[in-house]
């Protein structure tokens, strides 16, 4: 069905040598291994933020709080921050920047990988190049700009430059190069419109990649500090970044409340990675390959 | 399972749709903007929301106070005052950068200015001001370093925590005592000072200067326009060579001992030079820490009370508010509203008439303030480009303490790096 | 010309096709157009003109250039971010693809969810809340490594607060960051790749060695170089993690290129001499990534 091992079409192990089966676990130990070293510094926050501020202090380092559920820094943060209201300000802005984001790139990838108007490369270059530029040197003149255009401090002016992203073009022409010619071309001699194409063909193929650059998209504008700090002024329309940095200030981090808030910053994350991962992985079954 | 993603999509935008129809309800009310970074104050920046309340009742116009993070402030700042839309009609920060490097300040009107020329404490009449022209309020007492010492330490180590030491050979010897090595050879496991050991060039210039001042060392000359021959003085050189001593040969403090204010407030280092915020800080972070705060100890001469950072209140030039503005500053500008404005933050207030009222007194860092202010007050670097010149200067200190290089060369790199600064 | 002339005015089906290509691509255009071109401009032209204080602006045609470009400290910067980019992008590459495969072999669903989850989360925070938690850990005296250092009798190490472990403590934040992002992008790659070729491969007799050899790295390669492209350009303009921890300390030693760009345009309003620093970022990152583009793009035959 999919690449995920040769044996998918009986019982896991069915036809597999001894070896092949130790290998197998050997990968999932690997795996394992790693994603607990990646996880750790979570675990750690989330430790973190059960504890009191002299708590964290204490040498030596004492790992478990002495309350497990003193949550005292969670009450604290929704007293300092309207958190909620920020949560809810992240994810609007970073829906738009998805989904808008989602459908001017795979229109645009699919032009790059699979057509040969004049100029294409060049074009595509460009487009790249604008992610080597780097945006401190780029901020004011932006922000002139949002100024002329009436965006400042409104959700679109913090979505505006991210409304498309250069690597969601990238990942885009990328996922659909990978297409074979020869799928298009029958859509073709079977009278398929270009768009048509684009539709019944492009998409169902690359839905993985489409649910990545949704993924990654939402994520990259919901973690966004900078420009957002920038262009918004009322305490309404902050993000949940700049309510986490609140909690660091020119002389000292708030470790307690900090964790606290990035724990809560998460939490919608994972959520959206949890339903929408489910599409980056088993999409491939719907791809109905039709050579 | 497909057709559930959807439906979640779908959903999802009626959300979006519904919520972005912007606030209609959003009435041009009359109010003046203000910008602060100072996130570690909110009650003290609250206060100026409540009294514009006050204000408004006989003027109309509302205080809208706008907290910047600290992350990135500058670009937020310089990017609104460019564009002239979107920046505040009020905002906290230095005169001789925002006034002197640009013009984006407006002038203090005589009458205000006279009020504080007055009414403020001999070392802060400087502050805010910009070629001898009046810009900015200064709001932060008590931005000079002290000496906080832990009694305990200082008594278990059979030194008199009621008499600290008054010159800095006095001082490093009561440090010697204070540091524990390791009997294995490495880091101390409890050492006389807390220093400075990382962050931007410009923090441990800040942290360095009451040494140099000490020494009768200065930055620059007098008329700031030059730094070859001030900063890389014989002063300056016996200052920075005796600083990076602590750590390279009395080994009375460390840099591997992690941030100062923790090692203080966790009892493993005996004493700490920091500004009068830092008492708040241990309260709340280390609250069974027994100290005391005195002045800072003196060598050819004692670093009196001065800042690297001259915190003031400014007006924005384009604000077509600013009259109203500067309305606002008078309401408040009176000893009474400085008091409670201070106050409710629990930090120093400006005011001279203020610096002998109870809560003052009551404060730990009474007598210690009024011994820094008695001294001579020190050299000050208000420059436009003092953030450069600092960064310049600090990477000599930084340089010498992590064992780059011997003070005298480093210094010499760096007085050419800034006099190259200052002509540019 | 005649190109353009042919797409706007269609002779053939295949002219027809190729107006519908740049259709296709006009709404990026446009969007990239508005709203970058200008500001980009007029990021470039400050490259060309001095502000003096009072805010007036000179007009000094390459001696920015010049100043930027002789002086010591930029260069500092430059080898820093170089060495930041060998240490963090090489890894980060590898290791995603490596748990990328892994996670590809792992057959059952939920868990396989479990784990990229869990690779995927360090990219789900923000980038200085992130930098902040690994200070934290590194924190020489009650940091959490130099405590679990010392089971294996490891004593405590500077990390941030020292010359030479600084570089690769930030590029390991960096690996950690983007780790899960890579992972992605590979894993939405090998799950598109159709599933005869494989088995034609083991109808061939390929070993699993041979049939990751000869049909999932060479089928890769698109998202292997996008990500090498990707991985290059996010190093080299390393920002937020320097400047939320060590800012460029100690002595320098972790100074960046974009750290550096950005004090001298915010802290030092020196917006001349960072606009210099920027289109230096932007020719270098332009050059390599060519570079790249020519020696790893090898078109894909089906």
């Amino acid at each position: 069905m999919n690449s995920i091992a040769p044996s998918d079409d009986v019982s896991p192990h069915a036809g597999l040598s001894v070896r092949q089966v130790y290998f197998r676990w050997l990968i999932t130990l690997a795996v394992a291994c790693g994603a607990i070293t990646i996880f750790f510094p979570f675990f750690w926050m989330a430790i973190t933020s059960l504890k009191t501020a002299p708590e964290i202090q204490r040498v030596p380092l004492q790992i478990t709080p002495d309350h497990w559920f003193n949550l005292t820094n969670y009450f604290e943060v929704f007293k300092r921050e309207p958190f909620l209201r920020y949560l809810l300000n992240s994810t609007i802005v970073a829906s738009i920047a998805a989904v808008s984001s989602l459908v001017v790139s795979s229109l645009a990838g699919f032009g790059f990988a699979k057509y040969h108007f004049p100029g294409r490369d060049a074009f595509f270059l460009a487009v790249v190049g604008i992610m080597m530029v780097p945006f401190q040197s780029v901020v004011v003149p932006l922000y002139n700009w949002m100024n002329h255009l009436g965006l400042l401090d409104t959700y679109m002016g913090i979505v505006a430059p991210d409304l498309v992203s250069v690597f969601g073009v990238f990942l885009m022409r990328q996922a659909i190069e990978m297409i074979p010619n020869d799928y298009i071309d029958q859509a073709r001699i079977d009278g398929c419109s270009e768009l048509r194409i684009f539709f019944s063909v492009i998409l169902p193929s690359v839905k993985p990649a489409m649910a990545t650059l949704l993924i990654i998209k939402f994520m990259w504008n919901w973690n966004e500090f900078f420009w957002p700090m920038v262009v918004i002024n009322s305490p309404t329309m902050k993000v949940v970044t700049m309510g986490l940095m609140s909690f660091t200030n020119m002389y000292f981090i708030e470790y307690n409340l900090l964790t606290a808030a990035a724990v809560i910053s998460i939490l919608p994350i994972l959520l959206i990675f949890i339903t929408l991962q489910r599409w980056v992985v088993q999409a491939v079954v719907m791809s109905g390959l039709k050579g | 399972m497909q057709r559930g993603g959807w439906r979640m999509l779908v959903i999802l935008a009626a959300v979006l749709v519904a919520v972005t129809i912007p606030d209609s309800s959003f009435a041009q009310q009359k109010k003046l903007v203000f910008w602060t970074h100072w996130e570690q104050n909110p009650d003290f920046n609250k206060w100026y929301e409540t009294k514009g309340k006050e204000f408004a009742k006989k003027t109309g116009y509302e205080v809208e106070l706008v907290t910047i993070p600290y992350q990135g402030y500058e670009a937020k700042y310089l990017a609104a005052f460019m564009a002239k839309s979107g920046a505040p009609d009020m905002f906290m920060g230095m005169a001789n950068q925002w006034c002197g490097q640009y013009d984006f300040c407006d002038k203090m009107p005589a009458d205000l200015e006279k009020v504080y020329d007055e009414n403020l404490p001999k070392y802060m009449i400087p502050i805010g001001k910009w070629k001898g022209v009046r810009y900015g309020i200064p709001i932060e007492h008590g931005n000079f370093q002290q000496m906080y010492i832990n009694v305990d330490m200082f008594k278990k180590a059979g030194l008199n925590p009621d008499k600290p030491p008054k010159t800095m050979n006095e001082w490093l010897a009561a440090m010697k005592k204070l540091t524990i090595a390791d009997p294995k050879g490495g880091e101390p496991t409890q050492v006389g000072f807390a220093i400075r050991s990382k962050g931007h060039p410009v923090g441990i210039t800040d942290k360095f200067l009451p040494f140099a001042h000490a020494w009768d060392a200065r930055l620059l000359s007098p008329d700031l326009d030059k730094a070859t021959g001030y900063a890389n003085s014989p002063q300056m050189v016996a200052a920075l060579t005796f600083f990076g001593n602590l750590v390279l040969k009395d080994k009375v403090a460390s840099l591997a001992f992690g941030n100062p204010e923790d090692a203080f407030g966790q009892k493993r280092a005996a004493v700490i030079f920091r500004e009068s915020w830092f008492f708040g800080w241990l309260k709340k972070n280390a609250p069974d820490v027994n100290f005391k705060v005195y002045a800072l100890p003196c060598e050819k001469t004692c670093p009196g009370a001065g800042a690297l950072f001259p915190w003031t209140d400014l007006v924005y030039k384009n604000s077509p508010n600013k009259q109203m503005a500067w309305e606002f500053y008078k309401f408040i500008s009176n000893a009474k509203d400085d008091m409670e404005h201070h106050q409710s933050q629990g930090i120093l207030p400006v005011w001279t008439v203020n610096l002998d009222t109870a809560y003052v007194k009551s404060r730990p860092d009474y007598q210690s303030t009024k011994d820094m202010l008695a001294q001579p007050v020190p050299p000050t670097y208000f420059h436009p480009k003092s953030n450069e010149l600092a960064t310049a200067f600090g990477e000599a200190v930084v340089g010498v303490l992590f064992g780059k290089g011997q003070p005298k060369p480093l210094l010499d790199d760096a007085a050419a790096r800034m006099d190259r600064i200052l002509k540019d | 010309m005649r190109q353009w002339f042919r797409i706007a005015f269609p002779k053939d089906y295949s002219d027809r096709q190729n107006r519908a290509g740049f259709l296709f691509v006009l709404p990026a255009l446009l969007f990239f157009g508005s709203v970058f071109i200008l500001p980009l401009a007029q990021s470039i032209m400050y490259s060309f003109y001095k502000i003096a204080p009072g805010g007036a602006s000179q007009f000094v045609g390459l001696r920015l250039y010049e100043k930027v470009l002789t002086d010591s400290t930029f260069w500092t910067a430059v080898q820093n971010t170089i060495q930041l980019v060998l240490f963090s992008v090489p890894t980060t590459v590898i290791c995603a693809l490596a748990v990328a495969l892994g996670l590809n072999r792992i057959t059952n669903l939920k868990w396989r969810n479990v784990w990229a989850a869990m690779y995927f989360l360090p990219f789900a925070t923000s980038l200085v809340a992130a930098a902040l938690i690994w200070q934290w850990i590194y924190e020489p005296v009650y940091g959490f490594l130099n405590y679990a250092l010392s089971f294996v009798g490891i004593p405590p190490q500077k990390w941030l607060q020292s010359l030479f472990q600084v570089r690769p403590a930030i590029a390991a934040v960096s690996v950690w960051v983007r780790i899960g992002f890579d992972t992605m992008i590979f894993l939405a790659a090998l799950q598109s790749i159709p599933e005869q070729y494989y088995e034609a491969a083991r109808i061939d007799g390929a070993n699993a060695v041979q049939q990751l050899r000869h049909i999932t790295l060479p089928l890769l390669n698109p998202q292997i170089l996008m990500v090498c492209i990707l991985e290059l350009i996010f190093n080299f303009k390393i920002f937020d993690q320097v400047y939320a921890t060590t800012q460029g300390g100690p002595a320098s030693a972790s100074q960046t290129v974009i750290m550096l760009l950005y004090d001298t345009a915010f802290k030092f309003f020196r917006f001349g001499d960072a606009s210099v620093m920027a289109v230096f970022v932007f020719i270098t990152l332009l050059v390599v990534t060519l570079l790249q583009w020519r020696i790893f793009r090898k078109p894909v035959e089906y």
